[in-house]
């Protein structure tokens, strides 16, 4: 039985993030998209249109990002925002990116007029020698302080982020006091997600019982400077007294699909223990294997709920005011339109079944609602039509099933029954599950520059 | 070759202690689990030897409530059977019942005293098994704890015990599960690594594990576990190529079923964990 600890399925719906090409003019050591990068394509501008489009119609973000690859590097980049500012759909435009670019401050202003509010910008040492050795390019430190100091001169929001990994574990505090005299929003630090060595063959991945104590101290520090946090990937029990920094919660990403075949899975020994076993990870796989469980340094914390394994995923995160048992509901009510497009499609199911729907989450590659009737649950689920994929029954979207199916066997069958006849005789056809799915195929990457052969010289 | 045997509606799904489950995915569509089994006589090329006596068990015990279990050492493949009848209700399902059946294809020479409480019954097949003798079968009584048990191995004239089991959830009784784990000879895990070695994270998220204490072994079981996590244990363990392509292609048919794997492990000579044999189940 898969649970989210083995199978992450991404999902935020107040965040779109675009990855618009796949170039860089850093080579960042821990970088997860390294075999991606110049292979993978970005996101084609009518894909990227046709989720703005459905954003302006139905408020699913609050905000887009666009990432690459170095966003800043795109010529394209100002399409993209124009098109994003121009839709209305957006109160934040944000830019993901190693900031050397905006070292440049006329290029900077030009983002800032363009209708970029957010700058996202990677910092992985306190100083030159550090983040030059981890970005592979000299002069990088300097330019993204350069870029930093523009941002905030500028006006614009900055954020930043570090990745977690060995070799940049004992400065994590300096890097706090370094971005401090900046005052940025927010700091960000990421655990490193070993995609392409999940064997550590680049030995990036810090042992907790060193990482963990830098950590607090560099989130010891935000709170002195008083610097809102973030973090992500991390046990929650190692973080002491931040364990309220940890959201592992990911944006609605359209990227090639290809890079999700390589995203890690998590485990922890004490998920069913814990009361934060529906929001902390755990440990990577990988670190698994190369550190061992870490049963000695991970502590539960006594449940207060009864725990129960999600078959295929944990879902959460469902932003539709209304529903929900799980996840928090949005305070904003411009949003509650946002799925009634797909509530109708199971309208009068619980009610002529007597059951509850309690959830429906929206997900990149499916709908999910949740049925309950007492101790009685069951998942509807509509995956976009494949003629061959798994399906109870095919209606003109969707492929669909159920999973999670838990009680009174007459009743799921009822529900389920109740659910596919009112899919059935609902769906219009063309209702569109993933307008954030990314390209797939051999369409989506760029073809492998063949290796050259040596040249045979005569005699 | 064989002709793939497709999932039908009379269909019983049963893990390898033979409890029920529900399909994790429709069945329409998809192919039945014991084309896993007569692939993999065409991989460990027996075939010929035990494609008519596994055919004869599945019509004299009826569909599905045969355990299969496909063993690999990492040089060949060989086969168990298992039959359950823990109420004695099942008179197809007794030792002695099989034996008869068997007759015609090879001689199960232990001769079993059916007033023996046993709750299920086993023994190993090989090609060479066929027109010859079976002289060992497994008995396996119920042990002290709930879900736990206790196997003999017999022989003509001679019973043995050979193994104790125990069943357990994975998370909801984790602290059990390692206790048990760790109390071995056979295995010290001073190196937190180990239990990783053991425990393994992708096979971690399971539905039933069991650990066995065996003669010069410990062994864990990762019970309910998908496709995609069979794909990655025959990776994990070297499997035949031939073998993991065949459910490598088949992904999707399968897709509906839980697997149960079974990994033997002790401590080799020199010092690392080294894993004398594995295997996975399904029914028959």
């Amino acid at each position: 039985m898969q649970t989210y600890k083995g199978r992450f399925e991404p999902t935020r719906f107040e965040d779109l993030t675009v990855t618009v090409d796949f170039r860089c003019h850093s080579a960042c050591r821990f970088c997860i998209v390294q075999e991606g990068m110049n292979y993978f394509k970005g996101i084609p501008f009518e894909l990227f249109q046709r989720a703005v489009d459905d954003n302006a119609k139905n408020r699913r973000y609050r905000r887009v990002t666009f990432t690459g690859g170095e966003i800043t590097l795109e010529e394209k980049l100002f399409d993209y925002v124009a098109y994003a500012r121009e839709s209305g759909g957006f109160e934040e435009i944000r830019l993901q990116t190693n900031g050397r670019l905006l070292a440049d401050s006329a290029y900077a202003r030009s983002l800032v007029d363009a209708g970029v509010t957010e700058f996202f910008v990677s910092l992985h040492g306190h100083d030159a020698e550090t983040q030059d050795y981890i970005s592979q390019r000299s002069g990088s430190f300097d330019e993204a302080m350069a870029g930093m100091r523009n941002v905030v001169d500028l006006g614009a929001c900055l954020m930043t982020n570090t990745v977690l990994i060995t070799l940049n574990q004992d400065v994590l505090s300096k890097i706090v006091e370094t971005v401090a005299p900046l005052a940025p929003s927010r700091m960000e630090f990421w655990n490193y997600l070993p995609m392409e060595d999940p064997g550590d063959e680049r030995g990036l991945l810090a042992p907790m019982a060193e990482l963990a104590p830098a950590l607090r101290g560099a989130l010891d520090g935000c709170a002195k400077h008083e610097i809102e946090v973030l973090v992500k990937y991390m046990p929650r029990c190692l973080l002491g007294d931040h364990g309220e920094t940890l959201d592992n919660a990911q944006p609605d990403v359209v990227i090639v699909e290809e890079f999700y075949d390589i995203y890690p899975k998590f485990a922890c020994l004490y998920e069913a223990k814990c009361e934060y076993a529906e929001s902390c990870l755990g440990l990577t796989h990988a670190y698994i294997k190369k550190f061992g469980w870490d049963k000695e340094l991970l502590v539960a914390y006594p449940r207060t709920t009864p725990w129960q394994e999600q078959e295929d995923g944990l879902i959460f995160g469902s932003d539709q005011p209304g529903f929900g048992t799980v996840g928090t509901p949005s305070s904003d009510s411009s949003r509650e339109g946002a799925h009634q497009e797909w509530a109708a499609l199971v309208e009068g199911v619980a009610e002529a079944t007597g059951a509850v729907l309690t959830d429906l989450v929206l997900q990149r590659r499916s709908c999910t609602y949740r049925f309950e009737h007492g101790a009685s649950r069951v998942d509807i689920v509509l995956e976009a039509r494949d003629e061959d994929g798994p399906a109870l029954v095919r209606t003109p979207s969707f492929n669909v099933h159920y999973r999670n199916a838990e009680g009174d066997q007459e009743l799921l069958r009822q529900i389920v029954a109740g659910a596919v006849k009112s899919v059935e005789a609902r769906d219009p056809g063309g209702m569109m599950l993933d307008l954030r799915k990314g390209p797939v195929g051999p369409d989506s990457v760029r073809r492998r520059p063949k290796r050259r052969l040596p040249v045979k010289t005569g005699d | 070759m064989f002709e793939l045997a497709p999932a039908t509606e009379t269909d019983r799904y049963f893990d390898y202690c033979l409890e029920p489950y529900r399909p994790r995915r429709p069945w329409k569509g998809k192919l039945r689990s014991e084309n896993l089994l007569f692939h993999s006589l065409t991989v460990g090329g027996a075939q010929d030897a035990l494609t008519e006596p596994l055919r004869a068990i599945q019509g004299h015990v009826g569909r599905d409530l045969t355990v299969w279990g496909i063993k690999w050492d990492g040089a060949a493949l060989f086969w168990e059977l298992y039959f359950y009848d823990p109420q004695k209700e099942a008179p197809e399902a007794t030792l002695s019942s099989i034996t008869k059946a068997m007759a015609p294809y090879f001689t199960i020479t232990p001769a079993i005293d059916e007033a023996t409480p046993y709750v299920m019954a086993s023994f190993d097949v090989r090609a060479e098994n066929r027109g010859g003798s079976v002289d060992t079968v497994n008995l396996y009584l119920t042990g002290e704890e709930a879900h736990a048990g206790r196997s003999y191995s017999v022989s003509r004239g001679r019973s043995e015990l050979e193994n104790t089991y125990r069943f357990m959830p994975p998370k909801t009784e984790i602290d059990e599960v390692l206790s048990l784990l760790e109390a071995s000879v056979f295995v010290d895990y001073k190196d937190p690594r180990t239990l990783s070695r053991v425990l393994i994270p992708e096979l971690f998220a399971c539905k039933k594990i069991c650990v066995s204490k065996k003669r010069d072994r410990d062994a864990i079981y990762f019970s309910g576990i998908d496709v995609d996590q069979l794909l990655f244990f025959f990776e994990r363990f070297s499997y035949p190529d031939e073998l993991v392509g065949f459910v490598r292609e088949q992904k999707e048919s399968f897709e509906h079923l839980y697997f149960d794997v079974g990994v033997d492990y002790r401590r080799g000579p020199d010092g690392a964990l080294e894993y004398p044999k594995t295997s996975y189940y399904g029914t028959l």
